[in-house]
């Protein structure tokens, strides 16, 4: 039986985490892109080492990581623009090695466009470039112009419009051809939060319709929101490869937070406490994996000064921040103790 | 293929559309041809404010009609009459005068080789020199006072000329003669000249490549559009396009200028310019276009915008007026050492080879051949360097390229 797998990828560590049975429905996505074993230098430094992940059609798959951890050469890479020096990329399982350009729309994470260009000039460009029907690109252009609220702009220049006006028509041009495989490195940063949710409801829509997307994104709120699957890449290696929930059921373990006058200590000696924070009279405690969090509650002693409390997972963000700082590899190794 | 089409689609298009483009392209013509028609107009005033004198001829020894025909035939605006008038009454007859000239042409011809001349006080300056052209006629009549015979007179009279004989081209050369000379020389230098335009202009409209590319990468445009085409394709499709683009500039040229020097020279162009020559200056044009296009696209790419050219990107958009410093010694020698060794160096061939086969008469056939070999390598060899260095240097943000970092590609 094909089964998913969520794998710990910490240094030295090989260990399956956990096993599930995938379900159905992720099942019968099919495979649009396949990322084997790459691996990339520049001069003597890996950037790229045995990245592996799929995505699927009609998923958001989200890749991960701190800044420099290999997130855009692994993308530029997939687009062709660079070229591995080990592993392999395909399409369909295609295994020609020919990446079909015309079938992946691309939102770089460097933002540009012509300056002195108009804009309807520039999506019939690139749709051109992709060989998608003109006609058929400028109802398209037209139609997602009025819908991001950039109607009678078409005739504008880029120069005119703004620099989040400039997003759009970028984001327009990614998906003006309708693509299979959609690519978005860093498709949020600049934008503000009416043009993110946006920007958000479109991409959902692309995905529902079929599209299989790939995001990068720094935004974790945003990731945790809308990604399917999470491929979490530091120093140019596999940390995290998983769904969503999976992910976060197997590293975001509980954390209970309480804002009242109480000395650490107390709370340091319950069971199942990984570790505890304080800062002035808020107390957060860490638990470890696998507590049931309503009969750890009852371990709370009696003496404790409770104004608020509450009891949630811990965020995408935190997971992020403890990789990005190497808790999380140093927990492993035992060199950090809770 | 496609691909690199639509990118030269795209190039033509964009620039078609941009104001300062049109605005160049039919500038530098309209330029050209106000300086043309100025220097003409200008010229042509100049012949118009000849003040027209009256020259009157005190003629004792018959010599009158030679005269007037004479200054007739030289196209002087002169007003000749004879004159009974002495050299006595010549001062009071001038008294509040202007432009007039009396001349006294008597026996101090004969003996003494001495016309006498009175003028008014108003007189051009250029009244002495164009008595000159009087001096044959009025030497013949000395002579022929003095007993020599007509043939031996006409001989005299009409000087010594120097005639240059270049031996390497007296070879085959006995065939041609009179206008036979003016017209082989203008079946060079027309279609030598056109063709020299045709390379200014690409070569010029060619070095667009540099900004385009540089502009690509500043406007951070280069990533998007290397996700649908190869590094290969956008750069041969910016070759093409700009190649294009010089072409038209070419044809609005000779559509303003065609008409205007058709009407002014007199001239037939047309018959000197659809020669078989034609044909090699315009591949010496087109393939050094070639070549110094790879150049830029490749250079442009180092660079992370067009005001932070450094030194080694300046001197790449230099290489096409390389020839202008051999200009002097090819033109003085076209057979010279100096010519010979420039045909065969990549940069300057193009140009140099241009001028030497609109002044040889003999084309040197076989350093034709191997400097359109040299030519052909170099435009080759300089597409994959360019190619090389624009498939890593277009995405290179912030900065421009060292030569020790593009060596570093080339070798890659």
């Amino acid at each position: 039986m094909f089964q998913h797998q969520l794998e710990c990828g910490a240094r030295g560590c090989t260990c399956i985490v956990s096993r599930m049975t995938i379900t159905k429905e992720l099942r019968s996505m099919e495979i649009v892109l396949t990322v084997n074993n790459l691996g990339k230098s520049f001069k003597d430094k890996t950037v790229l080492s045995n990245i592996s992940f799929e995505v699927r059609k009609g998923e958001i798959m989200a890749i991960l990581g701190p800044n420099g951890a290999g997130k855009s050469t692994t993308i530029r890479n997939i687009m062709g623009i660079m070229y591995p020096d080990a592993g392999s990329i395909t399409f369909h399982g295609s295994p020609s090695g020919e990446i079909p350009k015309h079938k992946i729309g691309y939102l770089p994470e460097e933002r540009g466009m012509y300056k002195n260009v108009k804009v309807m000039d520039i999506l019939l460009y690139l749709a051109e470039l992709k060989d998608y029907p003109l006609n058929k690109a400028r109802e398209r252009a037209l139609a997602y112009l009025n819908k991001f609220g950039l109607e009678g702009k078409d005739k504008a220049t880029i120069e005119e419009l703004s620099k989040g006006m400039g997003q759009k028509v970028q984001f327009i041009a990614s998906i003006i051809h309708e693509p299979e495989l959609l690519i978005l490195d860093e498709p949020f940063s600049g934008l503000d939060p009416v043009s993110q949710e946006l920007f958000k409801d479109e991409i959902r829509q692309l995905a529902k319709q079929g599209t299989a997307i790939l995001l990068s994104s720094h935004q974790m709120n945003l990731v945790e929101e809308m990604a399917d699957r999470l491929f979490m890449i530091h120093r140019g290696q596999k940390v995290i490869y998983g769904k969503m929930d999976d992910v976060k059921r197997q590293y975001a373990n509980f954390k209970c937070t309480i804002r009242g006058a109480n000395d650490r200590s107390l709370l340091e000696k319950l069971p199942d406490v990984e570790r505890v924070e304080q800062n002035d009279d808020v107390i957060t405690v860490y638990l470890t994996k696998d507590v049931h969090p309503s009969q750890w509650l009852k371990h709370l002693p009696e003496n404790l000064n409770i104004e608020e409390l509450s009891l949630d997972r811990i965020s995408l963000h935190e997971i992020f921040i403890d990789i990005a700082t190497d808790r999380n590899l140093l927990l492993e190794a035992g060199e950090v103790h809770a | 293929m496609r691909n690199t089409m639509k990118v030269a689609k795209w190039e033509i298009k964009r620039n078609l559309k941009n104001k300062s483009y049109i605005i160049g392209l039919f500038l530098t013509p309209i330029i050209f041809l106000a300086i043309f028609l100025i220097g003409s107009w200008v010229g042509g005033d100049s012949d118009d404010q000849l003040v027209t004198m009256q020259v009157l001829v005190h003629d004792q020894i018959g010599v009158y009609d030679v005269l007037e025909q004479t200054a007739a035939q030289s196209g002087i605006p002169w007003e000749m009459e004879q004159t009974d008038a002495s050299e006595a009454d010549v001062s009071s007859l001038l008294e509040g005068s202007e432009n007039t000239a009396y001349l006294f042409i008597d026996e101090r011809l004969i003996n003494d080789g001495l016309v006498p001349v009175y003028t008014s006080d108003e007189m051009p300056p250029y009244f002495m020199s164009q008595l000159q052209v009087l001096t044959a006629p009025l030497q013949v009549v000395q002579l022929e006072r003095f007993g020599v015979g007509e043939e031996e007179r006409e001989l005299i009279a009409s000087g010594i000329r120097f005639d240059e004989q270049k031996v390497g081209e007296m070879i085959g050369e006995e065939t041609e003669a009179g206008s036979g000379d003016l017209e082989s020389m203008l079946r060079r230098v027309v279609p030598g000249v056109f063709a020299g335009i045709i390379m200014l202009s690409i070569v010029f409209t060619g070095m667009a490549i540099f900004t385009s590319a540089s502009q690509e990468k500043k406007d951070k445009i280069a990533e998007i559009i290397l996700s649908s085409v190869s590094p290969t394709e956008l750069m041969q499709g910016k070759i093409i396009g700009y190649f294009v683009l010089g072409l038209i500039q070419v044809a609005v040229f000779i559509a303003f200028l065609l008409p205007i020097t058709l009407w002014k020279m007199d001239f037939p162009i047309l018959q000197y310019l659809l020669v078989p020559e034609l044909l090699l200056f315009v591949a010496i044009s087109i393939i050094g276009y070639l070549m110094f296009a790879a150049i830029f696209a490749g250079i442009g790419a180092t660079m992370a915008d067009m005001t932070t050219a450094g030194t080694f990107q300046s001197m790449a958009l230099m290489l096409p007026f390389l020839p202008f410093f051999f200009i002097g010694p090819v033109i003085s020698n076209p057979s010279g050492i100096v010519a010979q060794v420039t045909t065969y160096v990549p940069f300057t061939a193009p140009g140099v080879l241009l001028i030497r086969l609109t002044m040889l008469e003999q084309w040197p056939w076989t350093e034709i051949i191997i400097s359109l070999a040299v030519l052909v390598i170099s435009a080759w060899v300089f597409m994959k360097l360019a190619g090389k260095i624009f498939k890593v240097g277009i995405l290179m943000y912030g900065k421009n390229a060292t030569p020790k970092e593009i060596w570093k590609w080339i070798r890659s």
